[in-house]
């Protein structure tokens, strides 16, 4: 099958790592990726892999320790700064501090590789900035200081700075690792309808995995001895999530993307019910440390229906009715005579 | 859709509207106490008696003391006021500190130590006194090499150690060292040398010769040129070094630019008008407050005008008018500069890092 897609990026063997005196200090085995127009792309490891190294190499601010970067096409190295900087823009977990500056003046910074020796703001300069500003939400904070921005108008503000630099591809490094709930899914939203409307590149790494499987396009999954990239549910049947956590305490579901601590089971239950509620007991008793039964057998927990409106949980001695899953949750945590 | 970029338009307008409302009302007050420079001093002179001096051409003792010292006297202190305003802007921008300054990291007696191998030492056989037409050049150059060597130096510290304070400390640590070298070779230097020095060190804007003025006015506006052409780059500094050169600046190159200039500026007043303190930290300050900006095409020309006003102001004052006494201007200049540093530290506790 040909698919009509445009390749804007490619890694071909890319060693990263530091130069220490004479000594290379080669942090991961050659990767191997590629990047098309308008994809959102989650880069994912564990902590000190070599995400942010591999990041700061792509945007050539660190120079890599072999193989090759391609742009459109063509090596990285044949681009001068001000080129490549029209064609990568790029965010880093530092937070710019700088008072007096106005969120216009940020955006327009991201003009740079654009404008003449004095950096002059004319008509054209100036609409591609307005209309950065516009794509952020971020018309009613134009004059406001950037020292005076929540943590989230910052990182709105950072990304149309980054998108007045025009660039085809967006590297950020993790560009929601500081954000509450709220913002954090903001900055994701507006990531999304970038790379989707506005046909960006968005390479970003992250720590939030179930925010990466849910809305990326393609994941690019480091492990110690290989990047994987496909789609977020390619990687998930091959049970390479799996990996990261090894040798923690967490555990990855491949089946339904999800979390759970790894811990003792206490035992199975059956569930009768359906609806919200079954859902949201099943949730209470994994977290208690028990897994579903598939049929029904003692245990057994009867769902609130109709004009039932108790949880009706049945052992081998007795039969208890709570009233809410907070009362279930907390007599089947207390209670050991369960495991049987 | 149009009128919404009319609305925006009309704001940014009035906004610059407001900026050149300073922008005028700094270039009057340069101008009046450029005047006042000329027309107060130690020896009074009637107001007619000044214009005729500069207009006519009477061979009186008016005349000497108007053409030979009052205005030499008043351009030094603009000249001064500039270069040390805008070398103090350039070094808080590169190194993103509200504290940097020529004084204050120890740029100046950097330039100080250059001086001193030339008054001091290097000039064993020749007498202070030819110190004139390439003898200029010898000092200013030694100042320009020893202001350059500690601008490196800091810079190397501050790329490995990130906090301001102790930067700020191994500044005045390294201030002090210097200070040491200084004194040692003073030590073993001889009456009429060591008479010179200390002379110099005093700091003043009256004892150029006029082809020294000649030097510092061509190093000055050397380096006003290449601030005006540094603009850019500083802006995009402001964002720190990653930023920087994501967006497509060279940083080295931009460094080089810019030391180039700042040692440049510091380096040709210390030689010649000795250490002038806290015109290069606060004066920077002083153009923010006033323009509430953080672009260097407008903090630019803002700190050349700024510093130029209150140099001559510090000029004036030290002239203390209507007395006969004659106060040091490096003590204005410190009155001065002291409360606006002081106010900048107080403020700084507030968001630890900004500038």
């Amino acid at each position: 099958m040909k698919m009509n897609l445009t390749e804007i990026l490619s890694l071909d063997s890319l060693k990263i790592g530091y130069v220490s005196g004479r000594h290379e200090n080669v942090l991961l085995p050659p990767l191997n990726a590629c990047a098309n127009k308008g994809e959102l792309i989650a880069v994912i490891g564990r902590n000190g892999i070599g995400k942010s190294t591999l990041l700061r190499t792509l945007t050539g601010l660190q120079p890599s320790l072999g193989g090759e970067i391609f742009y459109s096409g063509k090596n990285i190295r044949d681009y001068s700064r001000m080129d490549l900087a029209q064609k990568v823009g790029y965010i880093s977990t530092e937070i710019v501090k700088v008072s007096n500056m106005s969120v216009y003046d940020l955006v327009a910074l991201g003009r740079f590789p654009h404008t003449n020796w004095m950096g002059k703001i004319d008509t054209k300069n100036h609409e591609v900035i307005m209309d950065a500003i516009e794509k952020t939400t971020m018309s009613a904070f134009c004059n406001r200081f950037v020292s005076e921005l929540s943590d989230g108008e910052r990182q709105r503000a950072m990304i149309a700075r980054i998108l007045a630099q025009d660039t085809g591809i967006m590297v950020m490094d993790e560009p929601t690792a500081f954000l509450d709930i709220g913002s954090k899914y903001e900055i994701l939203h507006l990531m999304h309808l970038l790379s989707h409307k506005n046909e960006k590149t968005i390479i970003f790494s992250t720590h939030d995995l179930h925010m990466a499987i849910s809305q990326s396009d393609k994941i690019w999954l480091i492990l110690d001895n290989r990047l994987m990239e496909g789609a977020p549910e390619d990687i998930m049947i091959e049970g390479a999530f799996d990996h990261l956590f090894d040798s923690s305490p967490v555990q990855f579901n491949s089946e339904n993307g999800t979390f759970s601590f790894r811990s003792e089971e206490k035992g199975r239950i059956f569930i009768e019910g359906d609806g919200i509620r079954r859902h949201w007991t099943e949730k209470a008793i994994n977290r208690a440390g028990f897994s579903l039964s598939e049929v029904k057998t003692i245990p057994y927990i009867i769902i609130p229906s109709g004009n039932n409106r108790e949880w009706k949980l049945t052992t081998n001695i007795s039969s208890v009715e709570f009233r809410s899953i907070y009362e279930l949750v907390s007599f089947l945590s207390k209670e050991d005579t369960l495991s049987i | 859709m149009k009128t919404e970029n009319q609305i925006e338009t009309a704001h940014v307008l009035s906004y610059g509207k407001q900026q050149k409302l300073f922008f005028a009302g700094l270039l009057f007050l340069v101008v009046c106490f450029l005047i006042l420079d000329i027309f107060l001093g130690s020896v009074s002179i009637k107001a007619s008696d000044v214009i005729k001096a500069i207009f006519t051409n009477t061979d009186s003792n008016f005349e000497t003391i108007i053409l030979k010292f009052r205005l030499p006297k008043a351009i030094t202190a603009l000249t001064v006021g500039i270069a040390l305003s805008l070398s103090g802007l350039q070094m808080q921008t590169v190194f993103r500190n509200p504290m940097a300054g020529p004084d204050v990291l120890g740029i100046s007696s950097g330039a100080s130590l250059g001086v001193a191998f030339v008054i001091l030492g290097f000039s064993a056989n020749i007498s202070p006194d030819s110190l004139k037409g390439l003898g200029n050049w010898i000092l200013v150059a030694a100042s320009w090499a020893g202001a350059g060597a500690v601008m490196i130096l800091i810079m190397f510290i501050s790329s490995r150690v990130k906090d301001i304070m102790t930067i700020l400390i191994l500044g005045i640590m390294l201030s002090s060292g210097i200070s040491a070298i200084v004194i040692i070779m003073q030590y073993f230097s001889n009456e009429t040398m060591l008479k010179a020095y200390v002379i110099w060190t005093m700091g003043s804007l009256g004892n150029l010769t006029s082809s020294q003025l000649n030097v510092l006015l061509i190093c000055v506006s050397v380096g006003v040129l290449l601030s005006l052409f540094s603009a850019k780059m500083l802006n995009a500094l402001l964002l720190g070094e990653n930023y920087a050169g994501s967006i497509g600046l060279n940083v080295r190159l931009a460094r080089v630019v810019i030391f180039a200039c700042t040692s440049i500026m510091a380096g040709s007043v210390t030689a010649f008008c000795g250490p002038i303190g806290f015109i290069g930290i606060a004066v920077p300050h002083i153009a923010r407050i006033l323009f509430k900006t953080s672009d260097h095409k407008i903090l630019i020309p803002g700190t050349i005008l700024t510093g130029g006003a209150v140099m001559l102001a510090s000029d004036i004052i030290s002239q203390l008018p209507g007395s006969d006494n004659v106060l040091p201007v490096n003590a204005v200049t410190s009155l001065i500069g002291i409360p606006v540093v002081i106010w900048v530290i107080l403020r700084n506790r507030k968001y630890s890092g900004l500038f």
